[in-house]
């Protein structure tokens, strides 16, 4: 009789051993998503207020908030048709807008209006009379040419990009006079501003010339700023009626649900019932290995001289016994006795024998087979 | 924890209910969580297999080949466990059956049988338990191990006995129980007995016949009560391989039929099986419990690869064999090792025994020696041939110093140790 004691542990031990270690995983995981949700910006990409790229506008953003104005950086257009008076808000030069929106942005009441590198839809709901001139400036340092007082402060700055023509009744700046970067136009109790050059007030271009002034007299009149940058989904130009999707869309689902069954079967059959049982095993040497061995020496070192030896010394000794010849005995005695028993001739019988040592492969193989034939005489004569 | 199939049938199903029904993250949570609260409920509700209760009982020996008959008693204090056992030994224990089924009610006892042959000689040791326990649903369940121990010692499966009749027979025929009764034929003086025409004139005692008045014949017996001493070598020369069993195995098997001979003539017999340590000691077991505890001591007894240090074993012996005895030495003849290590030390074993060694030859060297067809056979061949001379010469210079030499395939040797005993005693030199 023997006694059985339980092995491993219950789940009570499993809890007690796990809590620690998962407590210190937890909250590890949990302070790290909690870092990682506070330090997404709001916003991303070029000419974004929190992007510190090259294209970026982060140095931008800093300079207005240092003086005052509150910069608040949106990809959501519900930002930009929120209610808007004594605010400023700038649109980013990338992303498409339909029109709807471009309406309900104009209903909004904004007191300033900033469109960077705005596209004709926009130019024609929110600024009308300015179109683009499809002419492109090229970046150099201007004089303002105008009597904007933000640009007259700022003075000369470096400019160029799209430009636009506008109504007489609108001030323009940074241009010849007809193709123009920067368009003020004053319309009932709001101020619009459309400038065609976004590369003047990036990261890398902000510090040369009077491009920050330019930049703080443009866009800081206001408390309020709302930094609003559209993205492409927003706009109607998405393709939403391009006729019926590749794949259906439950396929999605049923490959969630597949991946699920897979990994229940994967749960049935990888549990073993119990571990592999382990033991010592015992060394295994065959008992001929060591002989073996030589034999790989010798054919290695072509060590023919030591195998004739021994092949023509096994021979000898078998002779010697089958004919009853003394161990001691002469070799020309022995040559004799054999050559007479055998019907050898007494020179070949010596040469087998007590011969030289073989000189290549061909002679060993002969030499052995010329011993194999004379021992076999003896066995079977 | 554990699932079954049934688990993987009802993810399937979910599956299908996915695609068919609802192809949505809520069909997926609905899946999800009909499958997981299924196993939670079954595995609440499976019997705890901890609580399980096992002891064993059955045989604790089996000669090797043979099938031994262990049985696990499980009792269940806890709620119904239904589903598989297994009973898992080392692999060499050999476990016949597959695992058990298990069907065991709150308090209620069964017995299972586990069925072992073992593949190889010494303590085969039962490892550990494992009960897996469905639930009642039969989607999922628990496992739990426990660790019931107990230990089959397979023993020298001793194959030789076949020959030991046949040799019982001559030793009767030496012994005197049969017949012919002649000198030579022992040495140890048994009766006198009236002459009868036909017997050797030359064991006629003429002493007692002069006092008697008619011719009186002396007989002889061979000698009784002579100590037989086995050295086992189980150091790396006993390692090597020959057919498909260590030289090691080939010796034990040798060294039981000799004992069983031996013991029968009414000899002591003793054991040792030696190399850097002494690994199994039986010193002059009662007649009756010679094979048995030579048996037991030897099960476990495996080769270790060192040199074994002949001073030890000539210093055992010497320490236990007071009067003359037969000392037989179990080894390799390997030159190197029986002229450097053996040789020096044997002298004061001679002076005092007779020394029988005895050992195992490989088929596979002759095999080696005979293939020529190619280079690296001649090769083969030519390393043959220097291996047997050697050995050979080994063989002459240890007759040369009084050692009788003992050289046989593995099938052969057994029988031809027990005929060396027997010419011994016959010749009178115990």
């Amino acid at each position: 009789m023997s006694t059985s004691t339980p092995v491993g542990r219950t789940a009570g031990e499993s809890w007690r051993l796990l809590r620690k270690p998962l407590l210190i995983t937890g909250v590890i995981v949990l302070v790290s998503i909690v870092v990682m949700i506070a330090s997404i910006a709001p916003t991303s990409g070029p000419f974004s207020p929190d992007s510190t790229e090259q294209n970026g506008a982060r140095a931008l953003s800093n300079l207005l908030q240092k003086h005052g104005v509150k910069v608040t950086g949106s990809e959501y257009l519900a930002d930009a048709v929120e209610s808007g008076e004594g605010k400023t808000l700038l649109i980013g030069p990338n992303g498409q807008l339909d029109r709807d929106d471009l309406r309900r942005i104009a209903d909004a009441r904004w007191s300033h209006l900033i469109l960077i590198r705005p596209g004709d839809r926009a130019l024609e709901i929110l600024a009308p009379g300015v179109r683009d001139s499809a002419q492109n400036l090229s970046y150099s340092s201007r004089q303002p040419g105008c009597d904007l007082p933000a640009a007259v402060k700022a003075g000369t700055a470096e400019v160029g990009g799209a430009a636009y023509t506008a109504p007489p009744s609108a001030k323009v700046c940074y241009g010849d006079g007809i193709n123009n970067t920067v368009v003020r136009l004053e319309t009932a109790g709001r101020i619009v501003d459309v400038v065609g050059t976004s590369r003047t007030f990036t990261n890398a271009e902000l510090a040369d010339d009077g491009n920050a002034a330019l930049a703080l007299n443009l866009i800081g009149t206001h408390q309020n700023l709302t930094w609003y940058l559209p993205q492409y989904e927003a706009g109607d130009s998405v393709a939403d009626d391009s006729g019926p999707p590749l794949v259906p869309p439950s396929v999605r689902y049923i490959a969630w649900a597949l991946a699920f069954a897979a990994l229940i079967v994967a749960i049935w059959r990888g549990r073993r019932l119990g571990p592999v049982v382990v033991e010592r095993l015992p060394v295994i040497v065959h008992a001929a290995e060591t002989t073996e061995g030589r034999a790989r020496l010798y054919r290695r070192s072509r060590a023919r001289d030591r195998a004739a030896a021994a092949l023509r010394e096994s021979a000898l000794g078998q002779l010697q016994k089958a004919h009853g010849i003394p161990r001691r005995a002469e070799p020309s005695a022995v040559v004799a006795t054999i050559a007479t028993r055998t019907g050898w001739d007494p020179l070949l019988v010596h040469e087998v024998l007590y011969g030289m040592p073989p000189m290549d492969d061909v002679a060993l193989l002969n030499l052995s087979d010329q011993l194999d034939v004379l021992t076999q005489e003896v066995r079977h004569p | 924890m554990v699932l079954t199939g049934r688990a993987a049938v009802l993810a399937g199903v979910g599956v299908l209910f996915v695609a068919l029904v609802l192809p949505s993250w809520g069909g997926i949570g609905l899946v999800i969580a009909a499958v997981v609260l299924v196993c939670l409920v079954d595995i609440l509700l499976a019997g705890s297999p901890r609580r399980l209760q096992f002891s064993r009982e059955g045989d604790t020996a089996v000669r090797l080949g043979q099938q031994a008959v262990v049985q696990l008693l499980v009792a269940n204090p806890g709620r119904r466990v239904k589903g598989l056992l297994r009973d898992a030994w080392v692999p060499s224990a050999g476990v016949q059956d597959p695992p058990h089924r298990l069907d065991l009610p709150h308090g209620e006892r069964r017995r299972l049988t586990t069925h072992l042959v073992p593949t190889r000689r010494g303590d085969r040791q039962a490892d550990r338990v494992t009960v897996r326990s469905i639930g009642p649903l039969g989607f999922a369940g628990r496992q739990g191990s426990h660790r019931v121990d107990w230990t089959v010692r397979a023993l020298p499966p001793f194959n030789s006995r076949k020959h030991l009749p046949s040799r019982l027979a001559r030793l009767r025929e030496l012994d005197g129980r049969t017949a012919l009764l002649v000198r030579g034929q022992g040495t140890e003086f048994d009766s006198l007995r009236d002459y009868v025409p036909g017997d050797d004139v030359r064991s006629i005692d003429w002493r007692a016949t002069a006092r008697r008045g008619n011719v009186v014949l002396r007989t002889w017996r061979p000698e009784r009560d002579r100590q037989v001493a086995i050295v086992i070598d189980s150091g790396r020369m006993s390692a090597g391989r020959v057919g498909d069993a260590p030289r090691l195995d080939h010796a034990m098997d040798a060294a039981l039929l000799l004992a069983a001979l031996a013991t029968r003539a009414g000899d002591r017999v003793s054991l040792l099986a030696c190399d850097s340590a002494v690994r199994a000691d039986v010193r002059r077991p009662a007649p009756e419990d010679v094979l048995p505890s030579f048996v037991n001591a030897l099960a476990p007894v495996e080769a270790e690869l060192v040199q074994t240090d002949f001073r030890i074993v000539v210093s055992q012996v010497l320490e236990r064999l007071g009067q003359r005895s037969l000392v037989v030495l179990l080894t390799g003849l390997d030159p190197a090792v029986i002229e450097e290590s053996l040789l020096p030390v044997i002298a004061p074993l001679l002076r005092r025994h007779v020394v029988v060694l005895a050992s195992v030859a490989d088929p596979r060297l002759t095999e080696l020696e005979a293939t020529r067809t190619d280079l690296i056979d001649v090769y083969n061949a030519a390393s043959a041939a220097r291996t047997r001379l050697d050995r050979d010469r080994l063989t002459a210079t240890l007759t040369r110093a009084g050692v009788t030499v003992v050289d046989e395939n593995p099938d052969q040797i057994a029988p031809a140790l027990a005929d060396t005993y027997l010419a011994l005693k016959k010749a009178g030199r115990l």
